[in-house]
């Protein structure tokens, strides 16, 4: 069988978890966030506080699980529990919170933390998407 | 030096700031993707998105988000801020390539925290397009340093 590609509305089920692999935070990465968003400023070896949850999307992308087929982030609530250092190492935990059908599709809220080398949470929140039904003809 | 930072007992409720526009190019999108590692085809399949509802490819939300925090630096002089601790945050419409965005931003709270050294800052920021249209809005925490 082939394995799934997407996760559609369908599939999602309350209380899914998805565990990313982990990224090193390096130098390279601030130096090219500060220079595409212009947000200067951090301490010499600090890390915009923006740039993990950046790197927590990509990572998602990496988890050995089918994607979202998310159609829209449609909002978010975020904490940032402490400032992340250059060199440090993130992944991130996502579990599914609630899910609500819709005419188009379907509203998934999932709970959301950034977690440093030891596990502990650097940054955590709640994510908002609209996600798309799986379409008729990909019905196995 | 000169200390030229804002400091808690600076700012005051319902201050407002306006920031210069910027223009959300392809360049912005591919370097955000690369940078981020979310290659969702929303940002990176043109085709794709000839038939999606927004019928061209879209910047990540969090592009938007991340380009508004740099136009409030050029909005306003700088804030003495020790943390961000948190935000609300909604996005509304796409941001297309070729858009120029600007933000918009207001002191909506100032609060007293626990330690005399500091204080909690809440800016309501909109993001609007070259039509005016809100993109994205939300709030943001600061923590900002007291004057020593």
């Amino acid at each position: 069988m082939t394995p799934q590609a997407h996760l559609f509305f369908d599939d999602v089920e309350v209380g899914m978890t998805v565990a990313t692999p982990a990224i090193t935070v390096t130098g390279a990465h601030v130096g090219i966030f500060e220079g595409l968003v212009r947000e200067p400023g951090a301490d010499p070896g600090g890390v915009p506080d923006l740039l993990p949850l950046c790197l927590a999307i990509g990572l998602g992308w990496r988890a050995p699980a089918p994607p979202l087929v998310v159609l829209a982030f449609m909002r978010f609530e975020w904490e940032f529990v402490r400032p992340v250092r250059v060199g440090e190492t993130i992944s991130s935990r996502a579990r599914v919170l609630n899910k609500r059908a819709m005419r188009e599709g379907g509203v998934v809220v999932e709970e959301r933390e950034i977690l440093d080398a030891a596990g502990e949470v650097v940054q955590r929140g709640r994510f908002t998407f609209l996600v798309g039904r799986r379409p008729k003809e990909a019905v196995a | 030096m000169a200390d030229l930072r804002r400091y808690f007992d600076d700012i005051q409720q319902g201050e407002e700031y306006e920031s210069p526009g910027r223009t959300v190019t392809e360049t912005d999108i591919v370097i955000f993707a690369g940078l981020s590692g979310d290659y969702n085809v929303l940002h990176t399949d043109a085709e794709f998105m000839k038939r999606s509802i927004f019928g061209e490819r879209i910047a990540h939300g969090l592009l938007g988000l991340a380009m508004q925090a740099g136009l409030f630096t050029r909005a306003t002089q700088a804030y003495a801020t020790l943390a961000f601790v948190g935000l609300r945050w909604k996005f509304k419409g796409p941001i297309k390539i070729g858009d120029t965005i600007t933000l918009h931003a207001k002191v909506i709270a100032k609060k007293e925290t626990a330690k005399p050294d500091r204080g909690l800052i809440t800016l309501q920021r909109m993001v609007l397009n070259q039509r005016g249209e809100v993109v994205q809005e939300g709030e943001t925490d600061l923590i900002v340093e007291r004057r020593p």
